[in-house]
């Protein structure tokens, strides 16, 4: 913690520096460039589920409902800054500013700071904006530890390119304001101004031309609600850390790189939470995804799944996803999905879903 | 403190002058070997995409941001060519001197011949379309000439104490090139208005200038792979209107042309589109010798 801070504080003093020597640029050379502003633009999510959910939730799905739109507005501001505004209308009808932050993209030293509501660099999976995912649900360990729409909040971070002449080795450290748990079960919120700190360090190495390998760890520290002592009359506030590792590994041919490609990623969760001053229970939860691409527009991938309840090592539930994906073109997906999963009070649950997805306007593109 | 004291000597570090090699970083080896044209010994070239790979689906590895971090000029192809890859790599590079906009940033397609530039309304009914002209421009050597001036004169600005070694370079480059061109003049006045299919919209500025005539393309739209009756269609054209060359770029899968050829008598055509596109395409020109001697051999019996 004393490190985030510390870090923190360093920012603030050096950014303003920082910026005052970037040289003067006219705002009109870069307005007239579109690289780096892709504008407006757009995802669709439709879904269709079939089966029974158990446990029985209240309101069964529709059959076939818009999951979601997402509205993405980027731009560069200024030579030293661009904006991200993502905006999540649910089919609902709620409207929900999924990301919305500053980037400093410009600072020297292979730094980058964020500010704004955004998603947490913890772990690889939950950077991937939900329409895009492979999956028409989310890994059972994720969904137990950060929640069915992922870890995203108010705060600020800090990246770095750690240099060295053999590969990219980045660290992330970022402070969040934390989350209720009712959207992110691994903590809790104990005082108004609590913080969740994350930290990632991730590195990234080809192995061939066509095979490359990501390798992180990441962890998070935050409060786990707040415990009540009668006896001495007053609260304390409890902890919880979450670390994760994540590996994945790509395989592409740049040769024939539009017809063949193969995924393979595997995400650990693990968490000590504080369950009464003093005594922590330490629990866990993975999945482990792999897809092959075995023609220009056919992926076939399954996952496995397995994990536990934050704060409860008593029972655990496992499960497997597989699918078949037609892309008719980049811009549209058409995914047939099958899952099963083993609840912990004994229950099978088998749901299928239909995935369809497209996007419209210059989407931006990510690193991996 | 300690992370203090490291930030100021990184920062000392960027802000160090130009080292004695300006480091150059190209989109394509095409670009590569342009700048490499009129660097000599003065710059470092390197290219991102090689040659035989799609430049329009390159993946955006975060490895290459190790050579991106370091360069002092960022060339592209642009007319979004690099549109799925480059923004991605240079937002995240941490490089600010090559953003667009900085004098460390260039287009190649500024000044140069563009065909195919769309004049009604655009839209992804027409598959993945370049809105802004075809970007395969850099198979007419008078457009390499454009780029090759282009490059010398940002490195003259970017290093003023090499600009007569790059003025040179740039003079000794275009005498070659000059000579080169009679050469291929000469060889392609053989196949002047050869019918010709090619697999992807690549080759318009080559076949202007060496005077083939592209009469359809395997891909019904760019990037949008062959149905069917597609290719049924393709076969009897081919036959109606006397196609004697299929085209393809080395990065397509050869089981449809090869089909396609069989069935309509047209010669399949293997031919890199770019330097590097074969081990012995190492230079701009190294690349329309070998490209004419490809369609000298498919129609030397004929
Ligand atoms: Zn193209």
């Amino acid at each position: 913690m004393r490190f985030f801070r510390a870090l923190f504080a360093a920012l603030l003093l050096t950014v303003p520096s920082a910026l005052r020597a970037q040289p003067q640029l006219s705002g009109n050379a870069l307005q007239s460039s579109n690289i780096l502003n892709p504008n407006i633009s757009a995802v669709g999510w439709l879904q269709g589920e079939a089966g029974r959910r158990k446990p029985v939730v209240e309101e069964a799905a529709a059959p076939f409902a818009v999951k979601e739109a997402e509205i993405a507005f980027q731009s560069v501001i200024d030579p030293y800054t661009r904006a991200d505004v993502f905006v999540a209308v649910e089919g609902e009808g709620g409207i929900e500013l999924e990301e919305g932050h500053l980037t400093w993209y410009s600072l020297p030293g292979g730094l980058s700071l964020k500010a704004g509501k955004f998603k947490g660099a913890f772990g690889k999976f939950n950077l991937t904006h939900r329409p895009e995912t492979a999956f028409a649900d989310r890994p059972l360990s994720h969904e137990a530890y950060l929640g069915e729409e992922g870890l995203a909040s108010a705060g600020g971070g800090l990246s770095w390119h750690i240099p060295n002449p053999w590969l990219l080795v980045n660290l992330d450290a970022q402070a969040f304001v934390l989350p209720g748990a009712d959207e992110v079960p691994a903590f809790g919120k104990a005082k108004r101004n609590d913080l969740l700190y994350i930290g990632r360090l991730g590195g990234y190495y080809d192995l061939t031309e066509s095979a490359n390998i990501t390798l992180g760890g990441s962890c998070a520290f935050g409060a786990a609600g707040r415990e009540f002592n009668p006896v001495t009359a007053s609260s304390s506030t409890l902890s919880s850390r979450l670390y994760s590792l994540d590996l994945t590994y790509r395989w592409k041919n740049p040769r024939r790189a539009i017809y063949r490609s193969l995924f393979w990623q595997t995400e650990l969760l693990w968490n000590r939470r504080e369950i009464t001053a003093g005594s922590y229970e330490n629990t866990m939860g993975y999945f482990s995804h792999l897809e092959y691409q075995f023609a220009r527009r056919w992926r076939a991938g399954g996952r496995y799944d397995w994990t536990r309840a934050p704060g409860d090592g008593t029972a655990h539930e496992s499960g497997g996803l597989v699918y078949l994906t037609f892309m008719p073109s980049e811009f549209s997906r058409i995914s047939l999905q099958g899952r099963q999963v083993d609840r912990s009070g004994g229950t099978k649950e088998k749901l299928g879903f239909l995935k369809l997805t497209f996007n419209i306007g210059p989407h931006g593109v990510h690193l991996f | 403190m300690k992370f203090l004291n490291l930030f100021a000597l990184t920062s000392l570090f960027c802000a160090a002058p130009l080292a004695a090699k300006v480091k150059v970083v190209t989109t394509t080896e095409d670009l590569a070997a342009l700048a490499a044209e009129v660097a000599g010994d003065s710059a470092e070239v390197t290219a991102i995409a090689r040659g035989y790979q799609d430049p329009h689906f390159v993946e955006a590895k975060p490895s290459y941001l190790l050579k991106l971090k370091k360069a002092q000029l960022f060339i592209q192809v642009g007319l979004e060519l690099e549109t799925g890859w480059a923004p991605a790599l240079l937002s995240s590079a941490r490089n600010p001197g090559i953003l667009p906009g900085r004098p460390g940033f260039m287009d190649a397609s500024e000044g140069c011949e563009i065909l195919g530039k769309p004049t009604g309304g655009v839209d992804r009914s027409l598959g993945d379309v370049h809105p802004l002209g075809n970007p395969h421009y850099w198979l007419n050597p008078e457009n390499g000439r454009v780029i090759a001036r282009a490059i010398a004169h940002r490195l003259s600005v970017m290093d003023p104490d090499n600009s007569g070694k790059y003025k040179a370079n740039l003079a000794a480059f275009e005498e070659r090139l000059s000579e080169k061109e009679k050469e291929w003049d000469a060889s392609a006045a053989a196949f002047k208005g050869v019918k010709v299919v090619t697999y992807h919209n690549s080759w318009p500025s080559f076949a202007r200038r060496f005077g083939l005539e592209v009469v359809d393309f395997v891909e019904p739209r760019p990037g949008i792979p062959p149905s069917p009756a597609h290719i049924h269609s393709l076969i009897t054209r081919i036959r109606a209107s006397g196609v004697r060359l299929l085209l393809v770029e080395p990065y397509f899968d050869l089981k449809l042309p090869e089909k396609v050829a069989a069935e309509s008598g047209a010669a399949l055509v293997v031919i890199p589109p770019s330097v590097g596109g074969e081990a012995g395409i190492k230079t701009y020109s190294g690349l329309f010798d070998r490209q004419l001697e490809l369609l000298k051999n498919a129609l030397g019996g004929k």
